[in-house]
């Protein structure tokens, strides 16, 4: 606790604290522009900082990394197209609120949801960091498996309305995580030997496609050709109906995304996604859902910025990056002669404690900085509709270009844009396919994994306490309705619960 | 049309054709000996190991002025092959270089690449990283030979993981070693994670029986007593971890990740040689060496012919045990 | 004959379940490809999960068929700026994607600045806007922007121009 308060002297002096505010300006800033995800972002302002002594670049970068973020979700939100892969839950709920005029309130939900989510994971990194550098590496192929399996089954709340279609799209998307080189074996899986399909297909590349230029081509078949009402901004602030809908998924979210972001393969997707779900459970509004619910922005949030910090966790303390974005960091140390791990804490305790308090710093100055610009942002809507679209096209294809500076990935995503076209003029809906981009090749990869380390034995996929608790709660999930109609009194509807508390043990 | 529309459509050709030239700082020009702008392409991600190669070497040329202004720019994909593709179809640009290092010469072959490494240009070899033999601390393992023992008495259950996909130097270096003892490749049961991170964790959780994989992260992890090093595979021992070579323990491959450079094909002989002069110039700044000091690498500069030869014989090597994996 | 024409028009969903067999089948074909002859460990090899989702690709296709014969319609997504009581206008959307391919195929060579332009200029002008003075100037302005910030400020390299040897 000492250490934490030296660590606060030391990154609240005003250099420090200025340092901290240019990096989440400029982490926003480069987050917002398209095909840069935080990743990216830190490793293009690395330069910026050679020259400065290792706390001010570190304190830099915190601010860079949770505003690279930040930025990710705010075109999301507003122009349905994710900055990266943790944003791309939150254009299903923000954009339709953006849509309806309520993008100043998206934009608040999930400022504060970052917010809240990075505070309590940044605590909890102050708390828990030797318990998870302990248990972190216990997880394994099996565990991530079956967390995978449960996934999948929480996709059936998001087929849609007729569940065929949602089925096929979620097939669809399968198809498209298919594509590329078969990570165990080497093999080459529908790329028709092109080298450019050979790693597969992004699944950040995909969602713009399917969102972002599927969107602006199914709106121009069936533009709206009387006068446009411009988009309406209305109340720039958070209603208390609002904030009543959101309070708790912001403080679930941490719950289910600190811990996937400690261990490794994590990442964000899978989180933010369960996250969602829990929160279309679990809300009151669930006709809402799909059409502008805050809850979805709120939670999943919350959740990626928990992961970001839990990312921290595994890094600071086992020096292994779980994510791209630490692994740009995790080599930002190593330039300054830095390198994270076990004895990190002993060796630079000044530096490390200085950086968690610039955490702190670092996530209040982001929301100070981007709550008052919320409203601005938001009237970025009411351009002219053909200039909107105009500029979502031009925003995705230089996102798509900038990356690999190839024409090729402009063609993918024209293609998959077409097929977004399609799955809207025939309802199939769009969420299920970036589910199973994002889930297929990851389940894939963990089943094989756990049957290659058994040896080929089926009991490598349950051989670990966690993965048997996480089938049984599938289990409970799947037949629940069945059980239900035993017992001799309708249970009260409060059932997802407990999934919930035992997914994140 | 109105005048109004001609001279508005006028004014933004005028200004996308002019405007994004002068802004850009002014391109090459001049026979100086000194080479002004140079572009490095590197092929895989931002924080991977051709990037720090690349932005290491890079900033220590300009750092000792011996170059104005160096671009490094990405464009990964297929295990650095999509780079490749780039460099060879570059022909007879002096002024692109590509970071590269054996992960690429694997590469090429499971990604079924039409371009190898063989058609570029080979201007230097920069760098050695012996990769290590590694458990962890609470493993029955205690020295290599019990390892191996075990090993070829069960290829199937004692496994192994690595941070590179097949062809890469962590899955290189146990099948050379299984070749050396006297198992088929085959047998092996190789688990590929998403680079030595994530196998890092699975080591240290007891996932795999051993790992094998470069030093760099895992240098305070062995500080630290977490993980025990049974074996180096470099020829010589390694300075700061305390553990035999595979020759010392009786397994006879000597093997080391390396990184270089490269250049498109079809660079004129006056070309070739400011490189290969520029980067030996290079290697000579003390700037690079305590870049090297900094990131535990060994020195393993090779010039020019040295490293063109050197390159065809660790494609053959590569080749020889994919094609016992039917990966070539 | 247009008995058969308005019969299908009506079902025109059923192109949906032919692009799934299509993908069903490509998946199958690609996955039985796959050689076996290297080194696999594990009974899980590189084919299993084709093999699954083309199978399942089939499966729903032919669900979904039944489904549309039965009078099963998919529900086109509405939205705030779309008006699903109007015929698809054909001729927007090929406007559009004139635009976002004229993109790609210039970039190459005429470099960002000017084919990004016209990929702005172009959307807007195929979404009806025809504001003839205002839309090329924001179009290049937009465009001259957003090279600079890549290209000069971060570094990150777009295609300039033909121009970007002279000066």
């Amino acid at each position: 606790m000492e250490q934490l308060l030296d660590g606060f002297a030391t990154a609240l002096t005003p250099t420090h604290l200025l340092f901290a505010a240019i990096g989440v300006l400029l982490g926003t800033a480069i987050g917002v522009l398209p095909g840069i995800g935080p990743a990216m972002a830190v490793a293009l302002l690395l330069p910026v900082t050679y020259g400065m002594e290792p706390t001010g670049a570190f304190i830099m970068f915190a601010g860079i990394y949770y505003g690279g973020m930040f930025g990710g979700s705010t075109t999301s939100i507003l122009l349905n197209t994710p900055g990266e892969s943790a944003a791309v839950v939150t254009a299903f709920e923000g954009n339709p609120m953006a849509r309806k005029g309520r993008g100043a309130q998206a934009l608040a939900a999930a400022a504060i949801g970052h917010f809240t989510g990075g505070i309590i994971g940044t605590i909890l990194i102050v708390l828990l960091a030797p318990f998870v550098a302990k248990h972190a590496v216990d997880i394994g192929a099996p565990d991530l498996f079956a967390i995978m399996v449960l996934a999948f089954i929480a996709v059936t709340s998001v087929l849609g309305s007729s569940r065929i279609r949602g089925v096929a799209s979620l097939l669809i998307g399968l198809t498209l995580g298919l594509v590329g080189l078969d990570e165990m074996t080497g093999q080459q899986r529908l790329t028709f030997g092109s080298l450019h399909l050979a790693d597969g297909i992004d699944v950040v590349v995909v969602a713009v496609a399917l969102f972002a230029v599927g969107e602006a081509l199914w709106v121009a078949a069936h533009l709206r050709r009387k006068p446009f009402d411009p988009i309406p901004v209305g109340r720039p602030w958070l209603s208390g109906a609002d904030l009543k809908r959101t309070w708790k998924p912001w403080l679930r979210g941490p719950v289910i995304g600190f811990p996937f972001g400690a261990i490794p393969a994590g990442g964000a997707e899978i989180p933010t996604f369960l996250s969602y779900v829990t929160e279309k459970r679990l809300s009151k509004h669930k006709d809402e859902f799909g059409k502008g619910a805050i809850e979805g922005v709120a939670g999943p949030e919350s959740t990626a910025s928990a992961s970001a910090a839990g990312t921290l966790v595994t890094m600071l303390t086992l020096g292994l990056p779980t994510t791209a974005t630490a692994a740009v960091m995790l080599a930002a140390f190593q330039t300054y002669g830095i390198q994270p791990g076990p004895l990190l804490f002993q060796r630079e305790a000044g530096l490390v404690w200085a950086l968690i308090a610039s955490l702190f710093i670092g996530l209040t100055l982001l929301l100070v900085l981007n709550l008052p610009l919320a409203p601005l942002w938001a009237k970025l809507l009411r351009i002219p509709r053909p200039y909107l679209y105009a500029g979502i096209l031009f925003f995705a294809s230089v996102g798509a270009y900038a990356v690999n500076a190839d024409i090729f990935d402009l063609l993918l995503m024209f293609v998959i844009g077409l097929l977004g076209f399609g799955m809207r003029r025939y309802g199939l809906p769009v969420l299920p396919a970036i589910i199973g981009v994002i889930l297929g090749p990851a389940a894939e990869q963990q089943m094989r994994r756990s049957l290659q380390l058994s040896d080929g034995s089926l009991v490598g996929l349950v051989n670990s306490p966690m993965a048997v608790i996480v089938y049984v709660v599938v289990l409970l999930i799947v037949f629940f309705p069945l059980i239900r109609k035993f017992l001799p009194k309708p249970a009260p509807p409060t059932t997802p619960a407990p999934e919930r508390e035992k997914v994140d043990a | 049309m109105s005048v109004k529309v001609w001279v508005a459509v006028a004014t933004a050709v005028l200004a996308v054709l002019l405007v994004p030239p002068l802004l850009t700082p002014g391109a090459d020009s001049g026979e100086t000996s000194q080479v002004r702008t140079l572009r490095v392409l590197v092929p895989n991600q931002p924080g991977g190991g051709y990037d720090i190669t690349a932005r290491t070497a890079a900033k220590a040329m300009e750092d000792a002025d011996l170059l104005r202004n160096a671009e490094v720019f990405n464009l990964p994909g297929a295990g650095g092959t999509v780079g490749l593709g780039r460099t060879v179809g570059e022909r007879g640009n002096g002024k692109l270089i590509m970071s590269m290092g054996l992960g690429v010469v694997g590469a090429v072959y499971t990604n079924k690449s039409p371009n190898s490494l063989l058609d570029t240009t080979p201007i230097a070899r920069l760098i050695e990283e012996p990769d290590i033999v590694v458990v962890s601390k609470d493993s029955p393992y205690t020295s290599l030979q019990q390892l191996v023992d075990a090993w070829k008495a069960n290829p199937g259950t004692v496994t192994v993981g690595g941070g590179s996909a097949p062809g890469g130097p962590d899955h290189m270096a146990p099948m050379l070693m299984a070749k050396a003892v006297g198992l088929q490749p085959k047998n092996v049961n190789y688990i590929q994670y998403d680079g030595g991170g994530e196998l890092l964790a699975s080591v240290l959780g007891g996932k795999v029986a051993f790992g094998v994989s470069g030093v760099g992260e895992y240098r305070d992890q062995i500080k630290a007593g977490t993980l025990r090093v049974l074996a180096v595979t470099s020829g010589k021992r390694v300075e700061g971890i305390d553990a035999p070579t595979l020759k010392e323990s009786g397994v006879d491959v000597e093997f080391a990740n390396w990184r270089g450079i490269v250049a498109p094909p079809g660079i004129t002989q006056t070309d070739r040689d400011k490189l290969v002069d520029l980067l030996e110039r290079m290697h000579k700044t003390p700037q690079w060496a305590e870049a090297l000091q900094r990131n535990g690498w060994t020195d393993a500069f090779a010039p020019g012919d040295q490293f063109k030869t050197f390159l065809e014989n660790e494609n053959k090597r590569v080749a020889t045990v994919l094609k016992d994996l039917g990966l070539a | 004959m247009t008995a058969t024409r308005s019969w299908l028009r009506e079902r025109s969903e059923l192109g949906i379940c032919a692009l799934l067999v299509v993908l069903g089948v490509l998946v199958l074909t690609d996955a039985l490809r796959i050689p076996t002859d290297f080194a696999q460990r594990g009974p899980v090899g590189p084919k299993a999960v084709p093999i699954l989702v083309g199978s399942l690709l089939l499966v729903v296709a032919v669900l979904l068929a039944r489904d549309v014969l039965r009078g099963g319609r998919g529900e086109a997504e509405g939205g705030e700026d779309v008006d699903l009581s109007e015929p698809a206008d054909w001729r927007t959307v090929l406007l559009l994607c004139g635009a976002f391919l004229a993109n790609a195929a210039l970039i190459g060579v005429v470099g960002f600045p000017i084919s990004g332009a016209i990929l702005f200029w172009g959307a807007a002008y195929a979404l009806g806007s025809r504001a003839f003075v205002r839309d090329p100037l924001i179009a290049a302005g937009l465009s001259i922007l957003t090279f600079v910030v890549f290209n000069n400020l971060l570094g990150v390299p777009l295609p300039g121009g033909p121009l970007m040897e002279v000066f």
